[in-house]
């Protein structure tokens, strides 16, 4: 299971608050892909999906408050990648 | 509120197109557009961003006008929108979701969009930090060329010149590279303010016009941020092909 964590924002800063989920429990993710948009101040951001695979388990909620380095998801990762089963697919 | 009064010591300097071009090595480019549709702007700085994320092109600076808009970004309360759809619809204003950081925002005739779009992967990866160096652009634009007493308010992000708030900031990042920036009233008219809470607070709102007898321009306004724009990032800008669409000021009549 691969743990999808807030990284760090800069100096000083500790919490960003989820605005929303790209992706629901049991949706399939794209490594890259926009998967959680934060906010913190007047910035947002993105947090993108690090592999693919299936999005598992939400642990940050859209409106909480999340502190820097806890974990926001986790994703069941792909055994097979996606260019292996486009492969397979032709075959 | 203490209008008209030439009670600052006012330098207007202006920085003329033929500096830009004393500029050899470009580190930003800066892209003057004029009137620009919000959307547009939206849409166009999307596609820059793509291009800066893949080494494609350099940081860059966009100036505009909108038509009158009030922009939403997520989690925005809609009961920040102080009149109805039907008085917004009299007034010509359009409301559009958007996806920078903040709450929600009015932008018009009157108003200088500086939106910059901004790789912060070769500066410091910092959001609040580089929120302060949008400030400071602001800023030292007016108090160093205006002689205007600008500052900021700690967990106030915006810019102030007494308990007025002349610009907004809010800002996106996607995979480091920000986008948006902030907005600066220059000769607003004042019945569009009281159309939202801006940041969802009560907060009084004022253009830089205001504090002046005479007129300031918006182009000259606009030439000022992108000096100071250079200073604070310390980097040199150079115009572009696109830019110099016309600036007008103000008076909009919907």
């Amino acid at each position: 299971m691969v743990k999808v964590y807030l990284p760090e924002l800069g100096e000083n800063i500790t919490k960003a608050t989820v605005s929303y989920w790209y992706a629901e429990e049991g949706a399939t993710v794209v490594e890259g892909s926009d998967l959680v948009e934060l906010a913190t101040d007047k910035a947002a951001f993105n947090v993108p999906a690090p592999c693919s695979g299936t999005l598992v388990e939400i642990l940050a909620h859209e409106g909480e408050s999340i502190e820097v380095g806890a974990v926001l998801g986790l994703i069941e990762e792909d055994t097979v990648s996606p260019e292996a089963e486009d492969e397979k697919e032709e075959v | 509120m203490i209008f008209r009064r030439s009670v600052y010591p006012v330098n207007r300097t202006l920085l003329t197109v033929d500096r830009f071009t004393m500029y050899t090595d470009c580190a930003f480019r800066v892209m003057n557009l004029g009137i620009i549709d919000y959307v547009e702007a939206l849409g166009l700085q999307k596609s820059i961003v793509a291009d800066i994320a893949a080494g494609r092109t350099p940081h860059t600076v966009i100036t505009c006008q909108h038509l009158p808009v009030i922009t939403l970004p997520p989690r925005a309360k809609n009961e920040n929108i102080l009149v109805s759809r039907e008085e917004l619809k009299r007034l010509g204003i359009r409301v559009f979701p958007t996806d920078r950081g903040g709450e929600v925002t009015y932008h018009g005739p009157g108003q200088l969009l500086f939106y910059s779009l901004f790789d912060l992967r070769q500066d410091e990866k910092d959001l609040h930090l580089y929120l302060r160096k949008l400030e400071q652009v602001a800023i030292s634009a007016l108090r160093d060329n205006f002689g205007l007493n600008a500052y900021r308010k700690e967990d106030l992000t915006g810019v102030w010149i007494g308990p007025y708030k002349v610009a907004s900031i809010g800002i996106r990042v996607k995979n480091w590279v920000a986008y948006h920036g902030f907005s600066l009233n220059v000769e607003v008219e004042k019945k569009y303010f009281s159309t939202i809470r801006p940041c969802g607070m009560d907060i009084p709102m004022a253009s830089i016009n205001d504090f002046f007898s005479d007129a300031v321009s918006l182009e000259t306004v606009r030439d000022m941020l992108i000096s100071s724009f250079a200073d604070v990032f310390q980097m040199r800008p150079k115009l572009t092909e696109h830019s110099e669409r016309k600036f007008f000021i103000g008076r909009f009549d919907p």
